[in-house]
């Protein structure tokens, strides 16, 4: 079977780069193109062990950590590593939302949120929640409403 | 939100180096609502540095309208996609644009899309002005400060300004812009509108 070839310009693409999930097959399936329910791959769990994860929630790849747990994998077979599991680590070695991860795993954004909070919680994915913008809480940051638009003028 | 010194997370003494991790950025998200087919995904298109992307999420929504069956009292799961961009403001700051799913009974269940929302845009076209009536309700509802976009294909309008206004009900300080959300130019012209927008907002005291 041939690795996914995450990050790598695809030439097919069409005077763009190719968002990761084109350059692979769909992986809601198995080998056998039998689709498997979504909730098979979470192992039956519906709800989320922790619920702080957001859809923008950005989250980051623990290199050391994640590397080494996919040494072991490969040594000693799954060893509670899912192929999913796996994509999410190479994912997130560049930052990305949840819903980034979720588009790109083409599931749905509460099965997505399981997977990562396994992840998060053994170690290998650190998570970043997003900034507070709540007004009873102070309100939006006037320092962030300026970079916005800082930014935005660029466009 | 982390301080300028907040320390560097820092390998144990002795341990080898590692490649320092990419810093995850910080993120906001600014929903995009509106009636179906008004242009919402045209919009996060326009502005977002990456073709939109699509995602879905189940909701589990007590059985209501129309469709009901008399008599059955359960709970239907939906799935309901969403479409969504973005823009890198910096290294440190990424901006989400949420394309809100068309059937508004929908969205507005889906708290984690609403909950800590920067501010929204709702499209609006002058043909069927109404489509767009439950969004504005929501916002305001939610106290989410929004700006409101007059979609013009081919600068077809027939209405000023004053007489959508009225039709929409529009708050006097809520910002309008009329254009054509396939522009990128116009797309820019909104996002900058909103931030100025809860700019005033934030220089203005609450209650």
């Amino acid at each position: 079977m041939v690795g996914p070839h995450i990050g790598e310009e695809d030439p097919r693409a069409r005077g763009r780069t190719p968002h990761w999930s084109e350059l692979e097959e769909p992986y809601a399936e198995d080998e056998t193109g039998v689709m498997v329910r979504p909730y098979t791959i979470t192992r039956g769990r519906t709800a989320p062990e922790r619920d702080d994860l957001t859809l923008i929630t950005v989250l980051t790849t623990a290199e050391e950590e994640a590397d080494a747990a996919l040494a072991r994998g490969s040594r000693a077979g799954a060893r509670g590593l899912q192929p999913e599991h796996r994509l999410i680590l190479d994912r997130c070695r560049r930052p990305a939302a949840v819903a980034e991860v979720a588009a790109g795993l083409d599931l749905p954004v509460s099965v997505t949120k399981i997977l990562l909070g396994d992840l998060v919680a053994q170690g290998l994915l650190k998570a970043r929640a997003p900034l507070s913008v709540a007004r009873a809480a102070g309100g939006v940051d006037l320092g962030l409403l300026t970079a916005v638009r800082e930014g935005l003028r660029r466009l | 939100m982390a301080t300028p010194h907040s320390p560097a997370p820092v390998a144990a003494p002795g341990a080898a180096p590692v490649a320092a991790p990419a810093a995850a950025p910080a993120a906001v998200k600014i929903l995009i609502a509106g009636g179906f087919g008004v242009g919402k995904t045209t919009l996060v298109g326009s502005v977002s540095e990456v073709t939109p992307l699509r995602t879905e999420e189940y909701l589990t929504t007590a059985s209501v309208g129309v469709d009901d069956l008399a008599g059955v009292d359960q709970k239907d799961t939906t799935t309901v996609a969403l479409d969504f961009g973005r823009i890198t403001v910096s290294p440190e700051l990424v901006v989400y644009l949420f394309g809100t799913p068309g059937q508004e009974r929908f969205w507005f269940m889906w708290n984690d899309l609403v909950n800590g929302a920067l501010g929204g845009i709702v499209i609006a076209d002058t043909r069927r002005l109404d489509t767009s009536f439950a969004s504005i309700d929501f916002f305001e509802s939610r106290g989410i400060p929004f700006v409101v976009a007059i979609n013009c294909f081919h600068n077809h309008n027939t209405r000023t300004p004053e007489e959508i206004r009225a039709a929409l009900d529009l708050d006097p300080q809520v910002p309008m812009l009329i254009g054509d959300v396939r522009e990128r130019g116009f797309g820019r012209d909104l996002l900058l509108a909103l931030v100025d927008h809860l700019m005033d907002l934030a220089a203005t005291p609450v209650g």
